[in-house]
């Protein structure tokens, strides 16, 4: 019993070197800018450049588009296949995990060839186009994410009843799903909307093809270019997702003790 | 015209039939019951009513006005579901509201009528509650208050006490039949459990394999049972293996037994099978019971159940329970012991399967 009790913390324990060892290593870097003492010189540095600025504030509205867009999505989909369509249920799914398995280079790859400016559809034709394009392959990637959260948040209700319940009380559709359905599974919607933030801020690959100055394209280029900043950028990227998943235990947490109360 | 019309209503899904050719006629402000078992096509009835199902065949008539083509939300229809199915994200008040604000009705009205309906069912003092904050018969009561709260020309009640515990169920289930009187509303009421149905009918509709086996009033379902089926369902019933005894006396023989019986035997003749039904508490053994009929047999058990005590005896390869009144001197018959049931020739029923 001692035994198992010794191996399990030694599993954490090579767990936890593992992880925070490396992230460790690089907090204390970029606190050594200052020749000879630490300091925050790098996240001053970093803070400043009106690039991060610009690039920060980008990727916030991309990511701020890819979940409201996402979540016009992924709702309806996800309530429909529920109510009247249970047997589209693993064909959504398979859809829905596609992006997990087909690497987000090829994704970017096939709509370059589709939506090219000299295609049918000229997405990247114009700068607008091509940030709608990036909101799409950020919709795409995040998919995953969005639509199990929000099938599990479906899940704790009776969607089934509470539709019939609205609509012999007269309801239509908007009214059943935005009044009756949609509050009701915003514990979800919140967990995916955290998720997709968390997605898109870090992500490199779709921005750099379709060069629109996002925040990934950044990191990488501060980290071929710059020594101490790379690591205080390393650091703020991680504080971003740890605050992101925080949200989202503390949001489950919260729709655990009570549902959604009307302000 | 009767106010809500079922006319050769079918509904199949594939292969399978759930509802054949249901005919009913309820009146305006009747209180109907849908008995049956699972599977039956009682909520499948009350789910084209309100527009869930469309019917394979028939039509549906409220009014005059013929349902067919009409969404659910256009037929002005009030329904409290087995699991409540309030709206977790709205308090008490905005729950009973919910059909008020879909129909367009002004502030001022929708509070006025609120507070009306919170006041039918006796929760004024829980309006700003969240469901979850409420009991599961609290929750009903709701439920039923936000049906009504529209106005709804026929209100559906979808087993609405299954999931409540005993003594609930029959407060409540009074309460639902006292708010129905008050209103005259029109209800047509599904359930299983034909305690609930005997109790609060004006009639009740006897559902098997998608079929009305019998309509009528308690009294005829539960004393004059149409089928085997309606006779073993409701209540508590010997269905006893008789033979014809004398086609011209009209009498049966049940082992050594041989009694009249009120109904014709019709064309049988001496020696055909027939089953006749006899309820547990329709005799008596005291000498002094009333009944002009006897039948002696041995008593195989007594199990006393509070109220009364049930004892089985068997006749002629049948055992016959029969249910006599609690009394603290009362002794139970004991297994092996001759007994002789006394009973009125009426109270025994021949079945027609």
């Amino acid at each position: 019993m001692k035994m198992t009790k010794f191996f399990a913390w030694l599993a954490i324990a090579i767990g936890v070197i593992y992880f925070f060892v490396p992230l460790l290593g690089t907090f204390e870097f970029s606190l050594r800018m200052r020749r000879g003492e630490y300091s925050f010189d790098a996240y001053g540095s970093v803070f400043s450049d009106i690039q991060f600025q610009q690039t920060f504030g980008f990727s916030m509205l991309m990511a701020l588009f890819t979940i409201i867009f996402g979540m016009l999505l992924v709702v309806p989909t996800a309530y429909w296949v529920r109510l009247r369509l249970p047997q589209m249920r693993p064909v959504v799914e398979f859809v829905t995990l596609m992006p997990l398995v087909i690497p987000a280079i090829v994704i970017v790859f096939g709509y370059l060839r589709l939506y090219n400016s000299s295609s049918y559809i000229p997405f990247t034709g114009s700068t607008f186009g091509t940030n709608v394009l990036l909101v799409m392959s950020y919709i795409t990637l995040s998919l995953p994410y969005m639509y199990r959260s929000v099938d599990t948040a479906m899940r704790t209700i009776d969607v089934r009843t509470l539709t019939e319940a609205a609509e012999i009380l007269g309801a239509k559709w908007p009214t059943i799903l935005f009044r009756c359905i949609f509050p009701n599974v915003m514990s979800g919607v919140l967990s995916g909307a955290f998720i997709t933030f968390a997605i898109v801020m870090g992500e490199f690959t779709m921005a750099a093809l379709l060069n629109r100055p996002a925040f990934g394209p950044y990191l990488q280029l501060v980290g071929a270019n710059k020594a101490y900043e790379p690591s205080a950028l390393a650091v703020i990227a991680f504080a971003m997702t740890w605050l992101s998943m925080g949200l989202i235990q503390l949001v489950s947490r919260l729709s655990k003790m009570a549902p959604a109360r009307r302000a | 015209m009767s106010f809500l019309v079922l006319d050769s209503l079918k509904k199949s899904f594939g292969q399978t039939q759930v509802v054949k050719d249901f005919n009913m006629s309820i009146e305006k402000g009747e209180f109907i019951s849908f008995l049956g078992p699972s599977g039956c096509g009682k909520t499948t009835i009350l789910r084209m009513i309100a527009g869930f199902e469309t019917p394979s065949d028939g039509t549906i008539t409220i009014n005059g006005r013929n349902q067919s083509g009409l969404k659910t939300s256009q037929r002005n229809i009030g329904m409290v579901f087995q699991a409540y199915a309030l709206f977790p994200n709205m308090n008490v008040f905005d729950n009973v509201a919910f059909g008020l604000k879909v129909a367009g009705m002004p502030k001022a009205e929708i509070e006025t009528r609120v507070k009306e309906m919170l006041k039918l069912i006796h929760l004024e003092h829980l309006a700003d509650r969240y469901p979850y904050q409420m009991s599961g018969g609290q929750q009903q009561r709701v439920a039923l208050a936000r049906a009504l709260a529209p106005k709804p020309q026929v209100l559906l009640l979808d087993e609405p006490l299954s999931a409540l515990d005993a003594k609930i169920r029959v407060s409540l289930r009074e309460e639902i039949r006292q708010i129905q009187r008050q209103l005259g509303i029109t209800t047509v009421f599904v359930t299983h459990d034909q305690e609930e149905a005997l109790s609060i009918s004006d009639r009740i509709v006897v559902m098997n394999a998608g079929r009305a086996d019998q309509i009528g009033t308690p009294s005829d379902i539960y004393n004059r049972p149409a089928t085997r089926f309606v006779a073993s369902f409701v209540g508590t019933l010997n269905i006893i293996d008789a033979l014809v005894a004398d086609p011209a006396a009209n009498t049966i023989s049940i082992g050594d037994n041989v009694i009249p019986l009120r109904e014709p035997i019709g064309a049988l003749k001496a020696g055909d099978k027939v089953s006749i039904a006899l309820r547990p508490e329709a005799g008596s053994l005291s000498e002094s019971a009333k009944g002009d009929t006897a039948l002696t047999g041995t008593v195989v058990s007594s199990h006393f159940l509070g109220s009364v005590v049930r004892t089985k005896f068997e006749v002629g390869g049948n055992q016959i329970s029969f249910d006599m009144f609690n009394a603290p001197d009362k002794v139970l018959p004991q297994p092996g012991e001759t007994v002789t049931l006394r009973f009125a020739a009426s109270d025994l029923l021949l079945i027609r399967d």
